[in-house]
């Protein structure tokens, strides 16, 4: 027993090492930052730049509309996400294999370009939708406006959510609801009483990280709320470093120490919430039987009900961005625009070595990182859950350090941090970047996964001599496969658009994609954004299906799971 | 013989040690081009025709890192600090120029293709050269704006028809858009201080639709959202053929300069300074002003943009950073 304590202690250090020298360079250079006199990450002591944003009058109404849009881009992403998934994967709905991508879709759109598409759907003087819906009288809709930027950030992040809940639903056993229903509860009934509580882990997982990412989130709040004149945190920092030529990052980063704070709590509040993780259990020894629901005479209007939203929330974005990629210039769909069709913004990006260099670094960093980010992600989501001491408490909260700073700072800490290493302008430096900022991608599915798995199976497998490692790989890994795919996805598909390190760290000849858009969102050459952009939905649609294949083999190759 | 040999030594001592503008052009060349490359870390944009041309010519790679503002200056001085230079070449707003010239990260250097621009844009220490300036003016939909209704003074921005369809990047958190308002008034350009803040107040009580820079300002001209917009000429040569056109006003246009420089320690000091020749020579500044429309300072170049030859293009002064946030908030009292 003290040997296995021992051992526990060992590896939950190590994991705080590995960890912890992921994450916490970049935030301890920007809390030095914070802390120090003149522009760089070290200077002499000073509480001036705190004094000087949170003394600033304007803060309070900014951190209104930030908690509005914050909670209600998570609660947006959440709620939907909890009924896709919950139609995708325990009813008999049509459509299935559709209605399974199409919420992952907005993840793969680098976001200035989602949101630039909806302000040419839904901008008050001529968005597509708004001529359409003031020629049939209905009024119009402002995108400009805290609800439509609540609206927009919800769809954005739902993959996020869609993909934790998703890891949590494919490992939920039917017989619980049935169970129900035998008992004389109704299906609404079940749901609130059984089906939700049974989620709380992956719920409240879901909206943890839903909120950390729209208080860090800047696309949306400048393509959105600049013209409505709505601030948030971000924008907020932005004028903050954007006004003079010498920014000050240590003054961007004491604001940006308060969404850390923030995100402190959600983890701690999370690990309060789901303490007693044995209430949570639904893959134990009994058998497990994730079966679906029947529908009934709903099942086909319900399908066509969700298909018609879905592609209306995600397709038609994507459909736009199509349209703008055979345009010469922006212009609302019509007779010119089609007489104007041309190829010009295609064959640039397809015969610009610099696209496709940063076209190669995209994949091996999506592909490399994603791998690593799992690997490391697996062993410390175990240790989280299983282990419940201050010592994975600490890991957890470090999890999270580099994801919580907001993404217009984060890459000014990790390029302070390396460059004072050999790492700096090396494809490394950029793989260990997207990997230490983006844990929770994978951290929170696999946490949640593993609290429904009971710890009997592994006691089980350790009394019938199998060693850790054994029983690991043969138990716990192949249980837990939903919650691995859901993390890799959700990592694969960032990395292909990440730009927040990137736009840092990318030196020539390492170049990617995300920094390609970035220089065409500059030039204004929209065409070019909408290409790259269609190319990166193409490339992480590829790797999505490739993981979902090697998923389905290992599964195959490894023990019955039913 | 001695004393000849001696001379000799000196001499070749005195050129190894000499600093690269004292070198001839054809040792210039030659050492660049052992040297192979060049870094270019550059704040402006679509400057890939140039690049290459450079390297048609010399055979020397010029490889461009695009430099947002905000990230500029903590990544010439982290890397200065830290003793890992790895931009050779530095364009940027002459602002932030000079500040990284006053942080020593700059190396001095005279280019003599520098002779063909104006006094002026010489900096006396010989660190920067000033070769464009970055206009600003009322850019229009050509499609949508009748021509009588096409602006003729700045001040016709307050006239209520435009309410609600103005593009304009947001004077509280945009650098040279406050340089730019605040150089209307230092100009006087509308005769009194009193008329300049009733500009401003027109402006924003026309509730201008706000974008974060000018590369989002186009966009919506183009499409119809807005009409009318303070943006860039340049965009009508990158965006063509979308329907802009520039306002041709009574008064001057007038932009932020844009200057180049060389990085102390840069890792190719010999293709640095042969790059910023050619970058300052006629053809690249014809490169420059042609298929990407910037204004550039090179003695008879313009941009291919009908009228632009005519205007008073003026430099707007520099401004510290001081005195950019005390007018953004000003600014941004007045816009809310």
């Amino acid at each position: 027993m003290r040997s296995g304590n021992w051992r526990t202690s060992v590896s939950v250090g190590v994991l705080i090492l590995i960890v912890g020298g992921l994450t916490l360079g970049p935030a301890l250079m920007l809390l030095v930052g914070s802390f120090s006199q003149g522009l760089g990450a070290v200077g002499a002591f000073t509480l001036d730049k705190y004094a000087r944003v949170y003394g600033d009058p304007r803060l309070t109404q900014v951190l209104s509309n930030t908690a509005i849009f914050a909670l209600g881009s998570a609660i947006l992403a959440t709620g939907l996400a909890l009924t896709l998934a919950y139609l995708n994967f325990r009813t008999d709905i049509p459509f299935r294999s559709i209605l399974h991508m199409l919420p992952i879709v907005s993840m793969m759109i680098p976001h200035l370009a989602f949101a630039a598409s909806w302000a040419l759907l839904l901008n008050p003087n001529n968005g597509m939708l708004n001529l359409l819906l003031r020629q049939l009288g209905l009024g119009s809709i402002n995108v400009y406006s805290l609800p439509g930027m609540v609206f927009i950030e919800g769809l954005l992040d739902l993959p996020v959510a869609y993909l934790v809940i998703v890891a949590a639903m494919a490992s939920f056993d039917v017989s619980l609801e049935e169970a129900s229903w035998v008992s004389g509860r109704s299906r609404s009934a079940t749901w609130w009483r059984i089906v939700l509580p049974m989620l709380r882990p992956a719920i409240l997982a879901a909206i943890t990280l839903v909120m950390i990412r729209s208080l860090s989130a800047f696309a949306v709040p400048s393509v959105l709320g600049l013209p409505g004149r709505v601030e948030v945190l971000t924008t907020f920092i932005y004028r903050l470093i954007s006004v003079g030529f010498v920014p000050d990052y240590g003054r961007a980063a004491a604001v940006g120490i308060s969404v850390l704070g923030v995100a402190i709590v959600l983890v701690y509040l999370y690990r309060y919430l789901t303490a007693r993780s044995e209430q949570f259990v639904t893959i134990s020894g009994k058998g497990y039987r994730p079966t679906v629901t029947s529908l009934g005479r709903w099942r086909w209007p319900l399908g066509f009900v969700v298909l018609l939203l879905g592609i209306v929330l995600i397709a038609l974005p994507v459909l736009v961005l199509a349209y703008t990629s055979f345009i010469p210039y922006i212009m609302v769909p019509g007779a010119e625009a089609f007489r104007q069709l041309t190829l010009r913004h295609w064959e640039h990006v397809l015969s610009d070595p610099l696209s496709l260099r940063a076209l190669r670094n995209s994949v091996l960093l999506a592909l490399g990182g994603a791998t690593a980010g799992i690997v490391l992600s697996t062993f410390a989501s175990y240790v989280i859950v299983r282990v419940r001491t201050r010592g994975s408490a600490v890991l957890e909260t470090l999890t999270f350090l580099s994801y919580s700073f907001p993404g217009l700072i984060i890459g000014v800490g990790f390029m302070w941090l390396f460059a004072r290493t050999d790492l700096y302008g090396t494809l490394w430096s950029l793989l260990i970047g997207y990997v230490a900022t983006y844990l929770p991608y994978a951290i929170r599915p696999l946490t949640s996964t593993f609290i429904q798995l009971s710890k009997d199976l592994e006691d089980a497998s350790a009394v019938s001599g199998a060693s850790w490692l054994r029983t690991f790989r043969r138990v716990v890994l192949p249980l837990t496969l939903p919650g691995i795919l859901s993390g890799w996805t959700l990592m694969v598909v960032m990395f292909v658009r990440e730009l927040d390190v990137s736009t840092v760290l990318a030196r020539p000849g390492t170049e990617v994609l995300s920094v390609q858009v970035f220089r065409a969102v500059s030039d204004a050459l929209w065409g070019r954004v909408a290409a790259l952009g269609i190319i990166m939905i193409a490339i992480s649609t590829t790797l999505v299906l490739l993981g979902n294949l090697v998923a389905a083999r290992f599964n195959r190759l490894g023990p019955a799971r039913r | 013989m001695l004393r000849r040999l001696l001379a000799v030594g000196v001499l070749v001592a005195l050129l190894a040690a000499a600093p690269v503008w004292a070198q001839s052009s054809e040792g210039l060349v030659s050492r660049a081009q052992a040297e192979g490359q060049v870094e270019f870390y550059a704040n402006i944009t679509a400057i890939e025709p140039i690049l290459e041309a450079f390297k048609a010519k010399y055979g020397v790679d010029a490889l461009y890192t695009r430099m947002s503002t905000t990230n500029f200056a903590p990544t010439v001085l982290t890397e200065h600090q830290t003793g890992r230079v790895r931009g050779s070449v530095l364009q940027g707003p002459v602002p932030l120029l000079k500040i990284l010239k006053d942080a020593g990260v700059l190396e001095p250097y005279r280019s003599p293709a520098a002779a063909a621009y104006p006094e002026w844009s010489q900096d006396p220490d010989g660190y920067i050269q000033v070769f464009g300036i970055e206009y600003v003016a009322i850019i229009y939909n050509k499609n949508l704006v009748a021509p009588e209704d096409v602006p003729t003074s700045h001040m016709d921005l307050t006239d209520p028809k435009w309410r609600g369809r103005i593009v304009m990047p947001d004077p509280s958190g945009h650098a040279t858009t406050v340089q730019w308002l605040v150089g209307l008034k230092e100009h006087n350009v509308f005769g009194s201080e009193e008329a300049w803040w009733s500009f401003v107040r027109g402006l924003a009580a026309n509730q201008p639709i706000f974008v974060a820079s000018f590369g989002p300002t186009p966009g919506p001209i183009a499409s119809g959202e807005a009409l009318i917009g303070i943006s860039m000429p340049k965009y009508i040569v990158t965006l063509a053929p979308a329907p802009l056109d520039w306002a041709r006003v009574k008064e001057p246009m007038f932009g932020t300069t844009r200057g180049i420089a060389i990085a102390a320690g840069a890792p190719h000091p010999h293709a640095a300074a042969l790059f910023v020749d050619y970058w300052l020579s006629r053809e690249a500044q014809e490169i420059l002003a042609s298929e990407v429309g910037e204004y550039v300072l090179h003695e008879g170049v313009y941009p291919p943009i009908d009228g632009i030859d005519q205007a008073q293009v003026l430099p707007l002064r520099d401004m510290t950073d001081e005195e950019l946030e005390y007018w953004a908030q000003e600014l941004g009292r007045i816009f809310r």
